[in-house]
């Protein structure tokens, strides 16, 4: 029993997932397509992999947020004077309640063509439902609030840093008077500080759940690993750079701006690369987040979630996602090419480092985060640091009607199918609840 | 969710350039303009005159297409009224043009031959000034790709130096051809005298338009 309704939440996860890979991802390879860094199958083969390697290593994170920060279950069984069982029950319950109507809600702004963040739709689903189930006090506001302020600050930290950014590149290649020289050490100077930070942001304080404990994945061994790793790809990519530039350095300026743009097709490649990594790490949780609740609420029965989220439902949200992508966003990014003629990839390299170094910070964070608006501020950080022709303010709007309208309509949808689901199901969850507690296996 | 895609619009600097170039090859006709009348040849000046009307045409409707793609929504890296301003500097330059082939056209002027190679080489001068503009505006593309800062922004701020001192000397020029052909004043007659200010002052017009238009380019670049 327990199992099928294991099974109906993972198909509700699943469409999440797929809705994400459809939609999202594209976002994410934009700078390497749009600077024709990489094919349009290229970047979905690339963004499949990244995408299902950063939901499964470093998803965990966000996605415990959304399975029990947000509404503490704890809470909840306090709150309510019920069985432990039944209280087990209502939050499963509520986290079916937010996944469908987060899942609806994307169905019909995407018909209807208004902006839509998925973060913004499964965070509002599930406090809405909180605040019914258990009322007011339910839900943890410090941590929405912390969740709340990464909105409005990670597309202004991802404009700040992707202006930094495109300064020193300015500063240190650009705007040398031997552009091709300069490019020979800064290429790997930007392989080494990439490389290092992902992987730093990847290892710190183990993958446990996937890797064991191992002294190369741990505290300071996590920081030697990721410093050792990046300058090894930094050697490699600049022993690679020197082999491409060669006897370059007597070309005219302007030529050589141009062969230093090429020179940066690859790193561009890397950097998308590492903001689908990203965009897994985040994003993952907005599909697997409830079904990781309803998943442990029905298999041990107990409110009390010291688990770390099962590696399997995150290898199912990212399995969803490249599914997406395979089927239907294979589209978006031959869209997305097509209309991104502006960009050209030392743009696209500030950008995404910009991006990558945000959305994976607040993943560390515990924070979910809206990736595609992060991006956007990223690009509209190299557009104030002159890097951009002609940069479309207009999109703000579109960033601002997402706060105002996808978290209360999520929200509502979400209290209406959850009382709507309570009423209905709640002495089946309860059976199935009551049914396995005790046997859950960690 | 094509929040991404709808960030970009087209960058101006491609067709600024090309407006340049437009009317740049506006300005080149000058020198013909100004063979035709030294050798009396009015089918010839007609003929340039429809030319010159063309591409002034051609001019003023990238003009246009450039303002229509910059709606107020859009970002850009540089000042947007320095760049409007740019632009109706280098229409000015064209205008300067048309005028002159006007002036030539509406008249039957003839040149005292002992001003006829100081008239020739003022509109060498004037070309000379021109051609300048053109080699500052021709590295807009690479300013853009440097994102006007560093070397790139150096090297046209110098050449937009030197048109300055190219300008500088046009205005001798016309200086010393109105002290001459008013030494002469007793052989020609007054409306031909009055002519020949009128050709000066539009060819000095288009020397004078092309410095500005080169300022101007000098604060797009430095103000951002």
């Amino acid at each position: 029993m327990a199992t099928i309704l294991i099974i109906g939440t993972a198909l509700l996860g699943l469409y999440m997932a797929w809705n994400i890979g459809a939609n999202d991802v594209a976002n994410s390879m934009a700078d390497a397509v749009g600077s024709k860094s990489l094919s349009v199958r290229q970047a979905v083969i690339a963004a499949g992999l990244c995408n299902f390697a950063g939901a499964v290593l470093v998803g965990g994170h966000v996605t415990d947020t959304v399975r029990k920060g947000i509404v503490n279950p704890c809470t909840i069984a306090g709150s309510l004077n019920v069985s432990e069982a039944e209280a087990a029950a209502v939050v499963a319950i509520g986290m079916a309640a937010a996944l469908l109507s987060a899942g609806i809600w994307l169905n019909f702004s995407s018909l209807l063509g208004m902006p839509v963040s998925t973060t913004h739709a499964i965070v509002g689903g599930v406090a809405g439902f909180g605040i019914v189930a258990g009322g007011w006090s339910v839900v943890n506001w410090g941590k929405m609030g912390q969740i709340v302020a990464s909105w409005f600050i990670s597309p202004v930290a991802g404009c700040v840093c992707a202006f930094i950014v495109f300064k020193l590149l300015g500063r240190f290649v650009l705007w040398r008077k031997q552009p091709v020289r300069a490019a020979r050490y800064g290429v790997p100077v930007i392989v080494f500080f990439v490389t290092a930070v992902v992987t730093l942001a990847t290892l710190y304080k183990g993958l446990k759940h996937v890797a064991g404990e191992s002294v190369l994945f741990t505290g300071l061994g996590a920081s030697l690993t990721s410093l050792g790793l990046g300058a090894l790809l930094a050697l490699g990519s600049a022993v690679l750079v020197r082999r491409y530039l060669r006897g370059k350095d007597s070309r005219p300026v302007g030529e050589q701006l141009g062969i230093v743009e090429r020179a940066f097709a690859p790193v561009v490649a890397a950097t998308s690369c590492t903001v689908a990594f990203a965009h897994g790490a985040n994003d993952v949780a907005n599909s697997v987040g409830p079904l990781a609740a309803v998943v442990h609420m029905l298999q041990a029965g107990t409110v009390i979630m010291k688990v770390a989220v099962p590696f399997w439902v995150l290898a199912l949200g990212g399995a969803g996602i490249v599914i997406g992508l395979a089927t239907y966003g294979y589209r978006v990014m031959y869209t997305v090419g097509r209309r991104i003629t502006q960009l050209t990839p030392s743009r696209g390299v500030a950008a995404d480092i910009a991006g990558t170094l945000v959305i994976l910070i607040c993943c560390r964070l515990k924070l979910p985060v809206s990736t595609t608006h992060t991006l956007v501020g990223a690009i509209f950080g190299v557009g104030l640091a002159r890097g951009l022709g002609a940069v479309n303010k207009g999109v703000m709007r579109n960033i601002f009607g997402s706060w105002i309208i996808t978290v209360p309509a999520a929200a509502v949808l979400s209290i209406l199918l959850f009382l709507a689901g309570r009423w209905i199901l709640l002495d089946l969850f309860t059976q199935a609840v009551r049914s396995s507690a005790g046997t859950f296996q960690p | 969710m094509g929040l991404i895609q709808e960030m970009f619009g087209q960058s101006p600097f491609g067709p600024l350039f090309e407006h340049t170039k437009k009317v740049h090859e506006c300005v080149k006709q000058i020198r013909p303009l100004m063979e035709a009348l030294v050798n009396e040849d009015f089918d010839e000046i007609h003929r340039l005159q429809d030319t010159v009307s063309k591409l002034e045409y051609e001019a003023d409707e990238f003009k246009h297409e450039i303002r229509e793609q910059l709606p107020r929504r859009y970002f850009l890296p540089v000042d947007r009224a320095e760049l409007d301003r740019f632009l109706k500097s280098q229409d000015r330059i064209a205008d300067a043009v048309e005028d002159f082939a006007v002036i030539l056209l509406i008249r039957e002027t003839r040149i005292h031959p002992d001003l006829r190679e100081d008239f020739s080489t003022f509109v060498d001068q004037v070309l000379r000034v021109s051609t300048t503009l053109m080699k500052a505006a021709e590295e807009m593309l690479n300013l853009a790709e440097s994102a006007f800062g560093g070397a790139q922004a150096e090297s046209v701020l110098s050449l937009v130096s030197g048109l300055g001192e190219e300008e500088w000397k046009a205005d001798r020029m016309q200086r010393e051809i109105s002290k001459k052909m008013y030494k002469l004043e007793k052989d020609l007659d007054p409306m031909t005298l009055l002519f020949y200010e009128k050709i000066l002052r539009s060819l000095s017009g288009v020397a004078n338009h092309a410095e500005n238009t080169g300022d101007i380019l000098r604060t797009m670049i430095v103000k951002g």
